[in-house]
């Protein structure tokens, strides 16, 4: 899909000036403060943050699970805090989270896909088809009548996202969804994000502390002490080193590798992905 | 203290239609000092291995020989092999239970057989080595404190019955990179003081080549590579016929020499890379 026709001007998501504190009893504790942010249709937007700096907190507001103490959220124009329309909200902003094995409801795959739908009174033939597409999608077709205790962590959590893609959502936001799993795992997600993104245009936000899942993000957010502390195309906000380790992020690889040879004296660009640095590398040397 | 396993198997649900062999055939020997690595994909064995170190299973064939114990023999004294071999399991924070941190620290040493005093000198100088000072956080709840802190008490716990063998499952999982670089560091400091063999399960394997001077694959439960880093990311295919992974700096340094950029340099961490690089650029 072409890069300009996949991300629109529409706003989907809107935070504008939140707070949020968590409070038990006397006991007040900050979650995050002065939030601004849009998600528009189309992007593949990451919020970047170590643990503890308001990532999750940030993500829980998106949906209405949690609802801001000031300022408001939108979804398509409405206020999360409306508690009549929560369950409007709720059905266009699905949320995968962190432990796949909390996620499932029942003992057949198609009918945790389906359970959703269900209770969202799609009619039987309807919630058939939505269950088909969404297996499709995360490619667990195969596995349709299988038991998901069986499972990989990763085919877990796949199945986790087409429970909620088969509520047709217009924003998947997916709260560490890779933190639990094994390297094969993490790949597994990470190609079906970039798939649902890329090939099917759906909107997803990407809560994650890994740099490298962030790096083909259209945008990304940092979060640090719950503020919102930079923002904006991968490689601008990586550009910025210092605010990234102060945020307790480190770069990716390849920008610590190509940030060292500028150090050294060489003209090369400010890598962020693999290929871009073993590209310049490769110039340089034909170039001496 | 040298660590032997010899012809270890394992098999779970003996006899069953759920029968599922662990390990086959698993032999190996981790000399005193060494750090060693222990990967393989989910469901390969690592688990059941470790749990063998410390005699939390019972070996069904095969020996393991801990200095001259033998775990495999009639009557094994389970309380000294659990002293000499400390285990942190995954997400150690969860196995926090006591009200207060001192009194979680403390818990390991007296079942050991540790007198109060020595116990509580013990929790101090075990909370010190992982950075935390007993009279700041002793009296208060592990529960109070951030994720961090609590994965440093567990592993306190574990070091104040002072083992000589530490051996860590997944020891990083679920911490942000500040969290993890934090608790490998530990693990170097500790190695240079308090325990000396320290053996780490992980799927990271940018954290294998940093850390370990010697690594073994599991597969299937068998062992198929007993090697230094250097040798498996870079002059095996082992990982390529495994779910394995390659470090990050391996990755890289494999791209360039698609393009027809060759370094010297084992690459097994940035700083490396970057000198193989530059020693290429300058040649």
């Amino acid at each position: 899909m072409d890069e300009n026709a996949r991300v629109s001007n529409e706003v989907v998501i809107k935070a504008d000036g939140v707070d949020f504190s968590y409070r038990s009893g006397e006991y007040v504790s900050r979650g995050v403060t002065g939030i601004n942010l849009e998600v528009r249709r189309g992007e593949f937007l990451v919020i970047l943050g170590r643990n503890g700096s308001g990532k999750s907190t940030l993500a829980k507001l998106l949906n209405g699970f949690l609802i801001p103490d000031e300022g408001i959220v939108t979804v398509m124009g409405t206020d999360t805090a409306d508690e009549n329309k929560i369950y409007e909200v709720r059905s266009k902003v699905g949320m995968v989270f962190q432990n796949p094995d909390n996620q499932m409801v029942a003992s057949v795959v198609e009918n945790d896909v389906a359970f959703g739908p269900e209770n969202l009174g799609i009619p039987r033939a309807e919630i058939e088809e939505r269950v088909t597409e969404a297996l499709e999608t995360v490619g667990m077709s195969e596995y349709r009548k299988g038991s998901p205790n069986k499972l990989s962590g990763g085919q877990k959590q796949r199945i986790a996202i087409a429970a909620i893609l088969a509520m047709r959502p217009d924003v998947v936001i997916l709260d560490e969804s890779t933190a639990m799993l094994d390297p094969k795992g993490r790949r597994e997600i990470m190609d079906t994000v970039m798939n649902l993104n890329r090939e099917k245009g759906m909107t997803v936000v990407l809560i994650t502390h890994y740099m490298d899942e962030a790096i083909e993000a259209d945008r990304i957010f940092v979060m640090n002490d719950g503020k919102i502390t930079a923002s904006g195309a991968p490689k601008d906000v990586f550009l910025n080193y210092d605010k990234v380790k102060a945020a307790g992020l480190e770069l990716p690889v390849a920008s610590k590798v190509s940030k060292a040879l500028i150090e050294a004296g060489y003209d090369l660009p400010f890598a962020i992905t693999d290929e871009e640095l073993a590209k310049s590398i490769c110039r340089l040397k034909q170039k001496i | 203290m040298q660590i032997k396993a010899e012809n270890l198997n394992y098999v779970y649900s003996p006899k069953t239609p759920f029968e599922k062999t662990a390990l086959d055939n698993v032999s190996f020997t981790v000399n005193e000092g060494d750090t060693l690595g222990i990967v393989g994909a989910t469901g390969s064995g690592k688990s059941t291995l470790t749990r063998h170190l410390n005699a939390l299973i019972r070996i069904q064939s095969g020996k393991i020989f801990l200095g001259d114990v033998d775990l495999s023999a009639k009557r094994v004294d389970l309380k000294e092999v659990r002293k000499k071999v400390g285990m942190l399991f995954q997400f150690p924070e969860y196995q926090l239970f006591a009200d207060t941190v001192k009194k979680d620290v403390e818990f390991g040493p007296k079942n050991f057989g540790f007198g109060d005093k020595e116990a509580a000198c013990a929790a101090e100088d075990a909370l010190r080595s992982v950075g935390l000072d007993i009279k700041e956080i002793g009296d208060k709840s592990p529960f109070e404190l951030s994720g961090g802190q609590m994965r440093r008490v567990a592993i306190a716990g574990v070091i104040a019955s002072k083992p000589e063998v530490l051996v860590l499952d997944e020891p990083t999982a679920g911490l942000d990179p500040v969290g993890k670089r934090e608790i490998l560091s530990l693990v170097s400091e500790l190695k240079k003081s308090f325990v000396k063999t320290v053996i780490i399960v992980s799927h990271n394997m940018d954290e294998i080549a940093e850390y370990c001077n010697r690594v073994i694959v599991l597969d299937n439960g068998k062992l198929i590579a007993d090697t230094t880093p250097d040798e498996l990311f870079n002059r095996s295919d082992v990982v390529d016929n495994t779910e394995l992974d390659y470090p990050h700096t391996v990755k890289i340094k494999r791209m360039l020499s698609e393009f027809g950029f060759e370094i010297d340099s084992p690459a097994l961490n940035v700083e490396a890379l970057v000198s193989g690089i530059l020693g290429r650029l300058k040649s």
